[in-house]
């Protein structure tokens, strides 16, 4: 049966969808995210302009976006679909964009104590930090002990400043301390009994991965010889080790790229990587290693040390050349050393960058497994002691940012469940993740744009200093970037199956050769594969299908409704609607002034794409009293193909009926651009004052009738 | 499947120009295919009949809209009853069955059609319906090689091609194709040519009574289902 449409003349204009099931899936980005951010949400919003917005659900899904948005590794940009079709969306150059133009270090963070448990947390990285932020916001009493002079944990003396500028992270670390988050530095914590003894019910253990490990050959000790993450400490905690003209830093990963860019900046000639590996194995992220190579430092691949000699006045370090060999068990070819391929170069200096493990004070009595570290049940985050809890790198080895925040994250609500005597609760059976690669059919009508890079500094104003490398987008940019993305998962559906009269509407128009008959000949729309352009919506002469958010159906007609509420007060110029496209041009670019009523009697019903907009909603327009109605797209500049044939082709229909509902035909008209630095101010311009002349002549000749 | 136009807002507006509360009523099944009378046109009207009244002057009317699955099937019209308690006329955008149906059903109810109903047809494309079967009652398509001379010949000769066929295209209209020249084509793929030789005789068309009823019932004496 029919759900049956209600008399619209009752309930317009709030629309008659009934129910309104969230059927929209998780797209790959979120699913990657450790934090499961709704990235594919705010971005839209930025690519709508909407950065307040979209900041607000940065700030939900992540406790510090603003670090994030500097060292994230961004592992929902690997994930990222659009890469199918040419590059992954720019996620963390975006976030970066959002909270810097939002404002984020402006926003602060209130927290009232309703609990009287205290919890401690030992270790102040990005895990003990997010796990205070979530304690002290559920209301618990929070102490941070930390035993370095200062808050960060690796963020403060891992990552170099460049990376990561120093006020970022002291910001966030003041909003903890405004929330009433109890610190202490210079602490290091030696005994967990001590801590309950001061009457802390519960302790989270994040103490990190900062035992560096041997590279296990001859001459290690010697002086002239540092281990990575020490070198980075020292540098970040404002200490200037001399390394002289030739430093030689061994490893592959993100810390001996660090190394090697901080030992530059700090005035070394020559710096060389020793990598035993080829680039293609090299675990540090390629943009950081194209960042140093471009900064002038030499890496080595397939070598590896074997002696290190101390002279009079340098180090005579001793190498093999390797080759690659058989993959080992993680599928990663092993180097093999070449026979007799040894060789010797000086240097003043050697950074051993060759790995971290957690050192976890034996006192503390949690029992701890493969590369020393704290073994937890992965569901509770419990060790073996009750009422600790561990999480970070000291659980997982070294890891990242992301991580370790949502270990704090887990952590904060597991401490919560264990205080308040509840189970913890089972995820909840949330929405389904999108899986599946687009298709090569889809993936051709994808209109294919170039993505768009964060500026970085120059060259020379690099390696003298450690100001940060990577800029932020501008506006335009920022927006552009953001437009590239799919919306992967937040299509449309056939809501209702028995309306659907298999009359093939949607297989014919869609651009992207979604929808297709199954084997039992029912249609069926994909919602892997789906682009979200709304055509078919719109064309369904069944109406019977929807997009997949509830919040999208209801857009329009809640646009509508609230231009009615707000121009019941202002009587005067005749009131114009326009639906224009809020992606691009009308909702940011030469158009965005006509926002919310800046032109006087012009409203805009922002439309994310016009291809979205029915006839029915034209002629509701009309109807709410719109004098003059139109229709903008952004034509030749839409992130999408073939929307507008469809669009002027509804506007036709409505035109055709316009003329004996008593409306000159004139008052409805359809803009798109056809080049990208087309000003269509002036069209509309000449529409406005079309239409302003038509109400004109009307009401004369209504006069001269009575 | 059944093919319709919508009618002229124009000439709608004039028909239920009597009446006060109109049900406009949309059909599911051919009239949604074709586009004319789904819930979506039926939806657009009704906007559109509302707006006319505010902006034109155009009577007092009070406008519900529905769809019904079906309006050639009584059961489906026993939806309706609570709908049309309160209505005046209905205006069906299902095709002349639908409303004839409708009257049918609710002998005291007046019903308007909103589309004229054109043919049996098919979607040619998105947007595109042509006619394909004249109903005539006596289908000869095994013949003609699966293509309709009645329908499809603008005179309906039943031994074509007449002297009128122009490279393929039919006098009457340079656009339309021969039929004849289809079906000869078609026969020569088929290798059947030689039914092209053959006469056929003139159908009386008259003799065939109207209205048509088919009746279909299980031959119980035979003791077996009816298929
Ligand atoms: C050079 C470098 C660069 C990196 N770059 C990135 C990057 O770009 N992106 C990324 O995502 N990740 C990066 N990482 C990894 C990331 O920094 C770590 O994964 C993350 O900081 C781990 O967080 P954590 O809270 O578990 O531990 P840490 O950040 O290691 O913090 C542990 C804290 O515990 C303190 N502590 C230890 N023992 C005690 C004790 N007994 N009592 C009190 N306090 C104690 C330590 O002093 C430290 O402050 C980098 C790491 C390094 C070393
Ligand atoms: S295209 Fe957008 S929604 Fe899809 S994975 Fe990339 S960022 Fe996420
Ligand atoms: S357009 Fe609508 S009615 Fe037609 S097949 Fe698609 S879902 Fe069904
Ligand atoms: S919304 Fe667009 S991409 Fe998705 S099925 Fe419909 S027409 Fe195709």
């Amino acid at each position: 049966m029919y759900a049956p449409v209600n008399d619209k003349a009752q309930d317009y204009p709030t629309g008659h969808e009934k129910k309104s099931p969230d059927h929209s899936l998780v797209p790959p980005c979120q699913t990657a995210c450790p934090l499961h951010m709704d990235i594919r949400e705010y971005v839209d919003l930025v690519a709508q302009g909407r950065i307040m917005e979209a900041l607000q659900v940065i700030r939900t899904g992540n406790p510090f976006p603003s670090i994030c948005a500097y060292v994230c590794t961004h592992p929902c940009e690997d994930a990222c679909r659009r890469s199918q079709v040419d590059k992954p969306i720019a996620i963390r150059a975006l976030k970066r964009f959002a909270v810097e133009f939002g404002g984020d270090r402006m926003v602060q963070a209130e927290a009232e104590t309703t609990h009287q448990e205290k919890v401690a947390i030992v270790g102040s990285g990005p895990a003990g930090l997010a796990c205070a932020y979530y304690l002290r916001r559920l209301g618990y009493q929070v102490t941070i002990f930390e035993a370095h002079s200062e808050l960060g944990g690796m963020l403060r003396i891992g990552i170099p400043q460049y990376r990561l500028p120093r006020e970022v992270l002291d910001t966030e670390v003041e909003r903890l301390t405004r929330m009433g988050v109890e610190i202490r530095t210079n602490t290091r914590v030696v005994s967990l009994d001590l801590i309950f003894e001061l009457g802390y019910r519960a302790i989270f253990i994040t103490v990190g991965a900062h035992q560096s490990l041997r590279m296990g050959i001859e001459g290690e000790e010697s002086p002239g010889v540092i281990d990575g993450a020490t070198f980075l400490r020292e540098v970040n905690l404002g200490l200037k080790p001399s390394l002289g003209k030739r430093v030689a830093v061994v490893g592959g990963g993100n810390v001996a790229i660090d190394a090697a860019r901080t030992a530059a900046r700090l005035g070394t000639k020559q710096v060389t990587i020793l990598y035993r590996r080829s680039r293609a194995e090299m675990p540090a992220s390629p943009g950081e290693v194209e960042q140093a190579l471009e900064e002038g430092i030499e890496i080595q691949y397939l070598v590896s040390p074997t002696r290190i000699e101390r002279g009079k006045a340098r180090l005579t370090v001793t190498s093999v050349r390797m080759e690659l060999g058989e993959p080992d068990a993680r599928g990663r070819r092993q180097p093999v050393p070449i026979k007799d391929s040894e060789f010797s170069e000086e240097f003043d200096t050697l950074i051993a960058a060759v790995g971290q493990a957690p050192q976890t004070t034996s006192d503390f009595r949690v029992r701890t497994g493969k590369g020393s570290t704290i073994q937890v049940d992965p569901v509770t985050l419990t060790t073996n002691r009750a009422g600790v809890f561990a999480g970070g790198d000291a659980v997982t080895g070294p890891a990242t940012v992301t991580e370790a925040l949502a270990a704090g994250r887990l952590a904060a609500s597991r401490i919560d469940d264990y205080l308040q005597h509840r189970y913890p609760l089972p995820d909840k059976a949330g929405r389904d993740r999108l899986t599946g690669d687009l298709l090569p059919e889809t993936i051709e009508m994808v209109r294919k744009i170039g993505r768009v890079e964060p500026p970085v500094l120059p060259l020379e104003a690099r390696a003298k200093d450690f100001v940060p490398v990577e800029l932020v987008y501008g506006w335009e940019e920022a927006v552009n970037e953001a437009r590239r993305c799919l919306r992967c998962g937040v299509g449309v559906e056939i809501l209702f199956q028995d309306k659907c009269a298999t009359c093939l509407t949607c297989l014919r128009v869609c651009p992207y050769h979604v929808p297709y008959l199954d084997a039992h000949g029912t249609i069926q729309i994909p919602a892997d594969q789906c682009q979200a352009c709304g055509i078919c919506v719109a064309e369904c002469p069944a109406k019977a299908i929807v997009l997949r958010k509830p919040f999208d159906r209801r857009h329009v007609t809640e646009e509508l409704s609230h231009i009615i509420r707000s121009t019941a007060e202002s009587k005067g110029k005749p009131l114009i609607v326009g639906f224009c496209c809020q992606y691009g041009l009308f909702g940011t670019g030469t158009l965005a002034g006509l926002w919310r009523g800046a032109k006087a009697g012009v409203w805009i019903v922002p439309v994310l794409c016009i291809a979205k907009v029915e006839a029915d909603h034209i002629l509701q327009a009309f109807e709410i009293g719109a004098e003059g109605v139109f229709v903008a797209g952004c034509g030749q500049q839409c992130a999408r193909e073939n929307t507008t044939d469809r669009v002027y082709q509804r506007v036709e229909k409505v035109k055709k009926v316009l003329a004996p509902i008593g409306l000159e035909p004139e008052r409805l008209q359809a803009f798109a651009l056809e080049t990208t630095d087309e000003d269509p101010t002036e069209a509309l311009d000449r529409f406005v004052e079309k239409v302003s002349s038509l109400c004109l002549a009307s009401v004369i000749s209504q006069e001269v009738k009575s | 499947m059944i093919v319709a136009e919508q009618k002229p807002f124009e000439e709608i507006k004039q028909m239920i120009s009597p009446y006060g509360r109109v049900l406009i009523l949309g059909c599911g099944t051919c009239m949604t295919v074709c586009d004319a009378g789904g819930e979506r046109e039926v939806s657009f009207l009704h906007s559109a009949l509302r707006l006319a009244q505010t902006k034109s002057g155009n009577g007092t009317h009070s406008f519900s809209e529905y769809t019904l699955k079906r309006q050639c099937d009584p059961e489906f019209l026993d939806l309706l009853v609570d709908k049309i308690a309160d209505v005046d006329v209905v205006l069906s955008l299902g095709c002349g069955i639908g409303v004839q149906a409708i009257a049918e059903r609710f002998p005291d109810l007046p019903v308007l059609p909103g589309v004229n109903t054109s043919f049996m047809g098919m979607t040619k494309e998105s947007g595109v319906w042509d006619e394909r079967c004249a109903a005539c009652g006596d289908c000869r398509l095994d013949e003609t090689a699966g293509i309709c001379p009645i329908t499809r010949c603008t005179k309906g000769i039943l031994n074509g091609p007449c002297a009128g066929t122009k490279n393929g295209k039919c006098e009457a209209n340079k656009d339309m194709d021969c039929a004849w020249i289809l079906i000869y084509q078609r026969l020569e793929t088929l290798h059947q040519l030689e039914r092209m030789r053959r006469y056929y005789p003139p159908r009386n068309f008259r003799t065939i009574p109207r209205p048509k009823r088919i009746l279909r019932q299980a031959s119980i004496n035979a003791g077996g289902s009816d298929d």
